[in-house]
């Protein structure tokens, strides 16, 4: 019968700290302002950190605070930006929205320096003699990016990785693979873009032949050909000027070497 | 009065809980990278350490009525983690800004040695004496607790800037600072009234 006492008091004793804590709970409970509750349902809840905020919540707070700015965040999509600027009180403002490239389409097409073997992905592989592709613009394919990317969209198709852009494209942008690619060849560009160019090298043609059969060879063709002119060379690659493109698609058509893709259908 | 001046300095000096001791190691070497957050979760060490001592003195004194003081650990462990939660509560709904600056570390010091060794010393040492005492040692210890802590960061800060040899970056190095540290206070043993 010793044992009654103590299990009566201590079971008594966690009642009453059970009941003080429910009470003390509902008594005291804060409210939160319901706009962040709100807000934090309308962001990817992907806690990125792009923002440069603690996740999300700290974001969603910020926002009703007035300390950040919803551009801030550029994996949010613009129907939510809109909902979100609309809390908020503001205006449903226009957001320049981007796209998210991968500017290579080398992959098993390149010619390997080494085979590597070993732990590690992209990063460790770029630190030996500047990773193991032949070209040093082109895509190790370790799929780092792939790894890392909260939202899956990145996928390593014949050793190089592709973001898929079409209607139902995972990406939103948050651009986590473009600052951890070692490569630098993950790009942002606007939105409103048609066409692409897969490829990062800044090697003459000559060059580019030899170790990839897929680069661009810096023939020049596509700004020779394009009725807007959108198109200039530099540094041996094309660069497209998107409020002058109009999608015609010259460029595609003439490019020897197809480095000119669609961005939003194959 | 003489007796409380001794356990300041106890507790801060000769019996300090971090160098002396050896409790509450885990945030000793988690929470001290910074300054800032060691000083966050120094003042979050004073503050449940100096209101665990009372609420656990007065405890104390229903268990030994009720003969059965051998229960003590566990109900302090009960006591001292419903009364952070509640504490949490409170100082959420009425000191908002003393709960952003306390942040994580309230929630965390709930399975804390230290605080549950003070409330355990509080009754076995000359601190029974009476309530005050107790009070008074917990702060004491709490404050103990919380100039180590601020002490490591401070050297951290500084290590994470030189070039220490690979083997014995990070917590080892961590670690033999913390060892050196406990040499030097282990002086204060000396220490006569």
């Amino acid at each position: 019968m010793d044992i009654l006492l103590p299990v009566v008091i201590l079971t008594s004793l966690a009642t009453v700290f059970a009941v003080v804590i429910v009470f003390v709970n509902k008594k005291l409970a804060v409210q939160d302002d319901p706009k962040v509750e709100e807000i934090l349902s309308l962001l990817p809840s992907a806690n990125c950190g792009v923002c440069g905020k603690a996740g999300c919540a700290d974001l969603a707070r910020s926002l009703v605070e007035g300390k950040a700015k919803i551009e801030d965040c550029p994996s949010c999509s613009a129907q939510s930006k809109a909902k979100i600027a609309k809390i908020l009180g503001g205006d449903i403002a226009k957001f320049e929205d981007t796209l998210v490239i991968c500017a290579c389409c080398g992959g098993n097409a390149c010619d390997d320096k080494y085979e590597y073997q070993g732990y590690g992905d992209c990063a460790s592989i770029e630190l030996i003699a500047g990773g193991r592709k032949a070209c040093s613009n082109g895509c190790i394919g370790q799929g780092k990016c792939n790894r890392l990317c909260p939202y899956d969209a990145i996928q390593i198709i014949d050793g190089v990785a592709y973001i898929d852009n079409t209607e139902d494209s995972k990406c939103r942008q948050c651009g986590i693979c473009i600052t951890n690619c070692p490569k630098k060849i993950m790009k942002r560009i606007p939105a409103k873009a048609e066409i692409y160019i897969a490829c990062s090298s800044c090697y003459k043609g000559k060059d580019v032949r030899s170790m990839c059969k897929k680069g661009c060879i810096a023939c020049g063709l596509c700004a020779k050909i394009c009725p807007q002119s959108a198109i200039t060379m530099k540094g041996n690659l094309p660069i497209i000027d998107y409020d002058k493109c109009n999608a015609c698609g010259d460029c595609l058509a003439k490019c020897p070497t197809k480095v000119i893709r669609w961005l939003k259908h194959d | 009065m003489n007796y409380a001046l001794f356990l300041i300095i106890s507790g801060i000096f000769i019996n300090n809980f971090i160098l002396s001791q050896f409790l509450g190691i885990c945030p000793f070497l988690g929470v001290s990278k910074k300054i800032e957050t060691a000083l966050g979760m120094g003042i979050a060490v004073i503050f449940v350490m100096g209101i665990a001592s009372v609420v656990t003195y007065g405890l104390n004194l229903l268990l030994v009525i009720a003969g059965i003081e051998y229960l003590r650990t566990m109900v302090f462990i009960l006591v001292i983690a419903a009364l952070i939660q509640i504490l949490e509560v409170v100082l959420k709904k009425f000191m908002p800004s003393l709960y952003s600056a306390l942040g994580v570390y309230l929630p965390l010091i709930t399975t804390n040695c230290a605080v549950l060794g003070v409330a355990i010393m509080n009754i076995t040492s000359l601190a029974q004496q009476s309530v005050l005492y107790a009070f008074l040692n917990g702060v004491a210890s709490g404050a103990g607790f919380t100039i180590a802590i601020l002490l490591l960061a401070g050297i951290r800060e500084k290590i994470e800037t030189s070039d220490i040899p690979k083997p014995f970056q990070g917590f080892p190095i961590t670690l033999i600072t913390a060892a050196i540290m406990a040499m030097s206070f282990a002086a204060f043993a000396s220490l006569m009234f």
